[in-house]
């Protein structure tokens, strides 16, 4: 292989797109020609650089768009639906089944109940200044012109408090690892990291950190635990998640933390990151700090 | 990262795996659609915001993708893997906005100001809890570059690079995903350092 073919076959190289036979070819070339080496650290160096591009991820961005593909779908859905009903009705006309038709009216006033808030339910409500939901139990008629409608509300309700109060800590807590939507959960676990040095906290940032799909969640789980970086049990999760997350500016936060405090046994951690990792920034930086720790970069 | 990110996906769709639930899905289960879509819709939107460089397109490319996915996902026949499926999808959609965007000479993402040159989208960053204030200036520096020179390629160069570098897919994936052969990939991938490279020389 001469300089020029081995030129073209670098940024190939360095993806690890090459044949094994290119790859050796490279190798040998490289081995003897100090130019092309050269060039190579050269490439290697603008990979990194693109690297430090900003992740342009936004966690409430996601969480917003989630919010809107189920709404579409669920509209999209409705004006299906909506398509049925008509030609259920259409072709209804010709059976005249008066019983099931007035059943289905009753069923229809349950369905109605059930999406309606209950400002229409007469002046029960009307004092109430909080949003209030309702489904319908059941329907009875009493056959003198009544009917009697049996309701189940469920009534939303602003709580406050102190953090430090149990029934508080307990809803954040829940609401951190329970909650569907992203932003609330973010919302908590910002909130309890003020609190982390009780065990509990503690323990649902590390679960938030492991195991909520969302990375914004993921990264304000880390904060929260960066006073607690040097504790075994979050030095553990920090390996496991430097080895498994899929975001890489999760991975770099992790590395971060993990570094913080002077620590032989992440050797292994970052010598596997380093053979494993696609992300070449999250690999310089692992492999640039095994250099200043004086280990080996590779295990054998 | 693909074995780590393979084992989210998986943890995300247990207890079902991911053949299970596209079936459930096809059947009309809507949570199990909605399960697959949380399985990936991350990466899409990391592809259409790296892509686009804009929250309002990246979110339109979200949205008609996956409404897309919904409505023909009857059609999905195993052929190809999920996700090369997807990501075809997401990149006509993303390659449309670029090439719609060149017809419209949109401006850049990168505007001058009288601090030099800033990348609207490096704004994120700023939310980011970490990094010192003087990496994070070097970021925005280069960033801008980066912006700048991905503006400077081809919309088919620029998704072939994204997918690439960014996203670390193989190349014969890629050919898949846009529809061409590894080797035409290469050769674009090839294309695209070259004009990146020439373009960021001041921060090498």
């Amino acid at each position: 292989m001469n300089c020029s073919e081995a030129r073209k076959e670098i940024p190939f190289y360095c993806y690890g797109e090459c044949s094994g036979e290119t790859e050796e070819r490279i190798e040998a070339h490289l081995a003897e020609c100090l130019e092309c080496r050269i060039e190579l650290e050269r490439h290697r160096a603008f990979l990194d650089a693109l690297d430090s591009r900003v992740e342009a991820t936004d966690g409430s961005l996601l969480a917003s768009c989630r919010a809107d593909l189920r709404t579409h779908i669920q509209s999209e859905n409705t004006r299906r639906r909506g398509w049925l009903e008509r030609l259920f009705e259409a072709s209804r006309w010709h059976i005249p089944l008066r019983i099931p038709v007035g059943a289905m009216a009753l069923v229809a006033l349950g369905w109605f109940g059930a999406r309606y808030t209950p400002q229409r339910f007469g002046g029960l409500e009307a004092n109430l200044a909080e949003p209030m939901f309702s489904s319908v139990r059941s329907v009875e008629s009493n056959g003198s012109g009544t009917v009697q409608i049996a309701v189940d509300d469920i009534r939303r309700r602003v709580l406050s408090g102190s953090l430090d109060d149990p029934h508080i800590q307990a809803l954040l807590l829940n609401a951190a690892r329970e909650e569907s939507n992203p932003g609330v959960r973010v919302e908590s676990i910002d909130i309890l990291q003020n609190n982390a040095d009780s065990e509990p906290v503690r323990n649902a940032l590390l679960d938030a950190l492991r195991h909520d799909p969302n990375a914004g969640v993921r990264l304000k789980a880390l904060e929260g635990l960066k006073p607690y970086a040097g504790d075994e049990p979050v030095r553990r999760t920090l390996a496991d998640v430097l080895l498994k997350d899929d975001n890489p500016g999760v991975r770099v936060q992790a590395i971060d933390l993990l570094t913080a405090h002077h620590d032989d046994s992440i050797v292994g951690v970052l010598q596997d990151v380093v053979q494993k990792e696609d992300n070449s920034y999250v690999r310089t930086r692992c492999r640039n700090l095994l250099e200043q720790m004086n280990a080996s970069v590779g295990t054998y | 990262m693909h074995d780590a990110a393979e084992t989210v996906s998986a943890t995300l769709a247990a207890p079902l795996d991911e053949a299970g639930l596209i079936r459930a899905a096809q059947r009309g289960d809507e949570d199990a659609f909605e399960r697959l879509v949380r399985s990936y819709d991350q990466s899409v939107l990391r592809v259409a915001m790296n892509l686009l460089r804009s929250p309002e397109e990246a979110r339109d490319v979200y949205q008609e993708a996956f409404l897309k996915v919904y409505r023909n996902l009857k059609s999905f026949r195993f052929d190809c893997a999920f996700h090369t499926w997807l990501y075809r999808i997401v990149t006509n959609i993303c390659l449309d906005h670029l090439r719609r965007r060149k017809v419209r000479r949109e401006e850049s993402t990168v505007v001058e100001t009288d601090d030099g040159s800033v990348d609207r989208m490096a704004q994120v960053e700023e939310n980011a809890p970490h990094s010192d204030p003087e990496r994070r200036m070097w970021n925005r520096e280069l960033s801008a570059g980066i912006g700048r020179a991905l503006d400077m390629l081809t919309p088919r160069e620029r998704t072939v690079f994204e997918l690439r570098h960014y996203e670390g897919l193989r190349l014969r994936a890629i050919g898949e995903i846009i529809g061409t052969s590894e080797e035409a990939a290469k050769n674009c991938l090839f294309r695209a350092t070259q004009k990146m490279r020439a373009s960021l020389e001041a921060f090498v």
